[in-house]
């Protein structure tokens, strides 16, 4: 993740002449990945949202879902700066709510799918032969499924509710994350430091957990920086057919299939502003991914 | 893992794309003698005995009644279809029905008195949909080829119920014998002036003219008609927007105003027999959460704020168009304090209330987050369940203790009369049909059933028990009566002859268009 957003610094470094600037403050980050930068930034705005959300606006009750039918379907203006949907709910209001919904379905999706998946593949890199077999056989079958198609069908049967989102994403998500610790854990286990504490008589779990994970652990740092972004998109696209938490939970999704149907009659800003938030976020999390990766890249990690 | 990146930016420009407005698709619009009907619910059962959903679109074009039920302005309720006359005894029990000469059915048959009484049979031995209009039926002859005498048990207003909706359709003898399968793979031998060309379950029905239609045919009549199956409204829009789809409902109700501006389309605003209602679970929620639940609903709000003041306030479960309605019953009023007493009282604070409605249709969901609203202040926790028509109502059928809470429906009259939504949404019933809320009432019962058993000879009689009834559900909290929903459509302008007529609501004659 980025380093301290300071915004003094940030401008003190925009100007001609100065000094070159201490490694690791924001201008630092800014010289070597602008991008990188930028994208920190929306991230840093999209999580204090979701975490205060109910403090930024005075409509708390209406991001939570209440209704204000007075003010339906008005174009942003000095009150409601977004405008207000159908229901007469304030549109930044429910902006920032359904950032929380985003931000626990992305945070909830990358956890489930990290720890399952790194678990399945370190057991079966680890261990080999037929372990590896079975387990690798089931991460095919999950992995044999295109990601969304599962996903889909996972939510429908679960039916609707962020929890179910959640889960149905995980679990189209985790074979990803087995294999690419698997590939990992292969070239580990036949490491001198491996067979070292193998012949030292150290327990196996504790070689796993505390040896061969943390060390197999780089690429999925990387990936799971970027999946968070493809979890919002995802989980937005879920709730957008209708798989998605239940009415009037705040969902950037629902907001884009609600105000869908507003558009044609000219109330662009319900779906509008939530297509920018979701563009926004997921393109933040994939430029991060991208700069994690160059970073713990040693190919790229001079240029940078 | 790059995949699924694309994917990611791909989703994410797809989702900024519709959020920018989606044109849809420019293909020419279709031309003179077809006309495409964006249907929002499906066609689920095309066995004209049973059908008793949303299938009177196809059934109305392809089958035909005795009678029929005249738009708003006529001198008569009823007209002839295939019957030309009638007549009943003084008592109302015994009713002769003349038939049209020339009449033949798709196959080749004629049509014939035994015809009719078979079709009739055929409904009331399946025993299903709408076969509780016949029951007044005692017997049923065929007097000569062209005559057919109903002799009833009590009396009733049989060319009413000849114009229904459901169960009064006429087939061939061939088609008789058939099962329901037989009709369900797009198979029919009716005598309207369409024929089923091809029937895909889920997609589309297409009905083409029936060359030998009594009625006959001239130019720039529709010679084709589809009936495609559209339940997503922002579709359905896109589509009567670009000229792919000539007719639709159910759309938003804020859309039609923008809609009305649109060059090519027109917007009907029909007087309207259908009304929306929320059957309260009688097996799940105590009596004083129903009654809270009664005083907590936003009436004046759904009226006035999400319906634009176009709609009016349900007086009881009877449409004010119908007749036998009464403006004279003690309705409830919101009132929030009141409701809050009573679940404070029953100590009801925290309880989950589920509220099952149409997925998609956009005033069930806005009413029901109103309703959220108000209900949270009470300490009722509303929680949303959309699924479609289908899906809710084999869970509310399946048992009623693990059902929903609060199921919502729109109704329009089977035929018109009282009865038809008093016997059909709260009547006991044995297994759940339509009675949602699983009300049961046996002082309610008699009083509906000796209303239809008057109705056929004074009308003014049935009217006041029907509204003694009324009250009796009003008291009892067996629902919520929302609002009579306003009858609102788009057709293209260039086709003319459409006549919105309530008592077929939404239904469109292709016979009687012309482009």
């Amino acid at each position: 993740m980025g380093g301290p957003v300071a915004s003094s610094s940030a401008r003190r470094g925009l100007l001609p002449g100065l000094a070159t600037p201490t490694p690791g403050s924001a201008v630092w980050y800014y010289r070597r990945s602008p991008l990188g930068l930028l994208a920190a930034g929306v991230i840093a705005v999209f999580v204090v949202a979701a975490v205060a959300a109910p403090w930024l606006t005075p409509f708390a009750d209406q991001g939570r879902g209440d209704a204000e039918l007075p003010s339906r379907l008005m174009a942003p203006n000095a009150v409601n700066w977004l405008g207000t949907d159908d229901l007469g709910r304030d549109i930044l209001a429910r902006l920032l709510f359904g950032a929380r919904t985003a931000l626990i379905v992305a945070v909830g999706v990358v956890a489930a799918a990290v720890i399952i998946g790194v678990l399945v593949g370190a057991i079966a890199g680890y261990f080999g032969g037929w372990v590896d077999e079975i387990l690798m056989r089931i991460t095919d079958t999950f992995l044999a499924f295109p990601p969304l198609l599962l996903a889909v069908v996972v939510a429908a049967a679960l039916g609707p509710s962020l929890r179910n989102t959640i889960v149905a994403i995980a679990v189209s998500w985790w074979p990803w994350y087995a294999r690419q610790v698997r590939a990992q854990v292969l070239s580990l286990r036949e490491r001198p430091f491996v067979q070292a504490l193998q012949v030292v008589g150290v327990p196996t779990r504790q070689i796993i957990t505390r040896h061969v994970i943390p060390n197999a652990m780089t690429p999925v740092w990387v990936q799971s920086t970027a999946d968070l972004g493809a979890a919002v998109l995802t989980a937005a696209g879920l709730s957008f057919v209708g798989l998605g938490p239940r009415p009037p939970t705040a969902d950037w999704g629902v907001m884009i299939a609600d105000g869908r149907q507003f558009v044609l009659s000219g109330q662009w800003w319900i779906a509008g502003f939530a297509g920018l938030a979701i563009t926004l976020v997921a393109l933040a999390f994939n430029l991060m991914g991208d700069v994690i990766r160059d970073v713990t890249d040693p190919k790229t990690r001079g240029n940078l | 893992m790059g995949f699924r990146r694309l994917l990611a930016v791909a989703m994410g420009l797809s989702l900024l794309a519709t959020a920018c407005g989606d044109s849809g698709s420019d293909e020419a619009g279709s031309g003179g003698g077809r006309f495409v009907y964006a249907n929002p619910f499906p066609i689920s059962d095309l066995d004209p005995s049973s059908a008793f959903s949303s299938e009177n679109v196809v059934l109305q074009n392809v089958y035909e009644t005795l009678t029929t039920y005249n738009p708003p302005g006529a001198s008569d309720l009823v007209s002839g279809a295939l019957a030309e006359s009638w007549e009943a005894n003084d008592d109302a029990t015994v009713w002769t029905f003349n038939l049209r000469e020339g009449v033949t059915f798709h196959d080749g048959a004629a049509l014939t008195a035994q015809a009719v009484v078979d079709s009739l049979q055929r409904t009331i031995d399946l025993d299903l949909g709408a076969a509780f209009i016949l029951l007044p039926i005692d017997s049923m002859e065929a007097v000569d080829d062209l005559t057919v005498q109903f002799n009833l048990a009590y009396p009733a207003p049989m060319d009413l119920v000849m114009s229904s909706n459901y169960g009064v359709y006429i087939m061939s003898p061939e088609a008789v014998s058939q099962d329901d399968a037989w009709f369900n793979e797009g198979n029919e031998a009716g005598t309207g002036p369409y024929t089923i060309s091809s029937f895909t379950p889920g997609e589309s029905t297409v009905l083409t003219q029936y060359e030998d239609y009594w009625g006959g045919w001239t130019d720039g009549q529709i010679a084709e008609a589809e009936i495609q199956l559209v339940e997503d409204p922002v579709l359905a829009e896109q589509l009567v927007r670009g000229g792919d789809a000539d007719f639709t409902y159910n759309l938003p109700f804020d859309s039609y105003d923008a809609l009305s501006s649109e060059d090519g389309l027109t917007v009907v605003r029909a007087q309207s027999m259908t009304n929306l209602f929320g059957l309260l679970n009688h097996e799940r929620l105590s009596p004083e959460v129903r009654e809270a639940m009664v005083l907590s609903f936003p009436y004046d709000d759904v009226v006035e704020s999400l319906y634009g003041g176009e709609s009016s306030r349900a007086q009881g479960i009877v449409p004010q168009a119908v007749w036998g309605s009464s403006d004279s019953l003690t309705l409830p009023e919101t009132d929030l304090a009141r409701a809050a007493e009573l679940i404070s009282a029953a100590g009801a604070e925290g309880t989950e209330v589920t509220y099952s409605f149409d997925a998609g249709t956009t005033e069930q969901q806005q009413i029901g987050e109103v309703w959220k609203t108000n209900l949270a202040d009470i300490g009722i926790d509303l929680v949303l369940d959309p699924l479609t028509f289908d899906a809710r109502w084999e869970i509310a059928q399946a048992d009623p203790a693990n059902a929903q809470d609060v199921f919502t429906m729109f109704w329009f009259p089977t035929f018109v009369t009282p009865y038809d939504f008093l016997f059909s949404l709260f009547h006991s019933e044995d297994a759940p049909f339509f009675n949602l809320g699983y009300y049961s009432n046996p002082e309610f019962d008699t009083l509906i059933d000796d209303g239809d058993a008057v109705s056929g000879l004074s009308p003014d009689e049935a009217a006041d028990l029907f509204t003694k009834a009324q009250q009796i559900l009003i008291e009892d909290n067996a629902a919520v009566f929302m609002l009579d929903v306003p009858n609102t459509e788009v057709i293209s302008s260039d086709v003319e002859g459409h006549v919105a007529n309530p008592a077929y609501a939404n239904v469109v004659r292709f016979y009687n268009l012309t482009r």
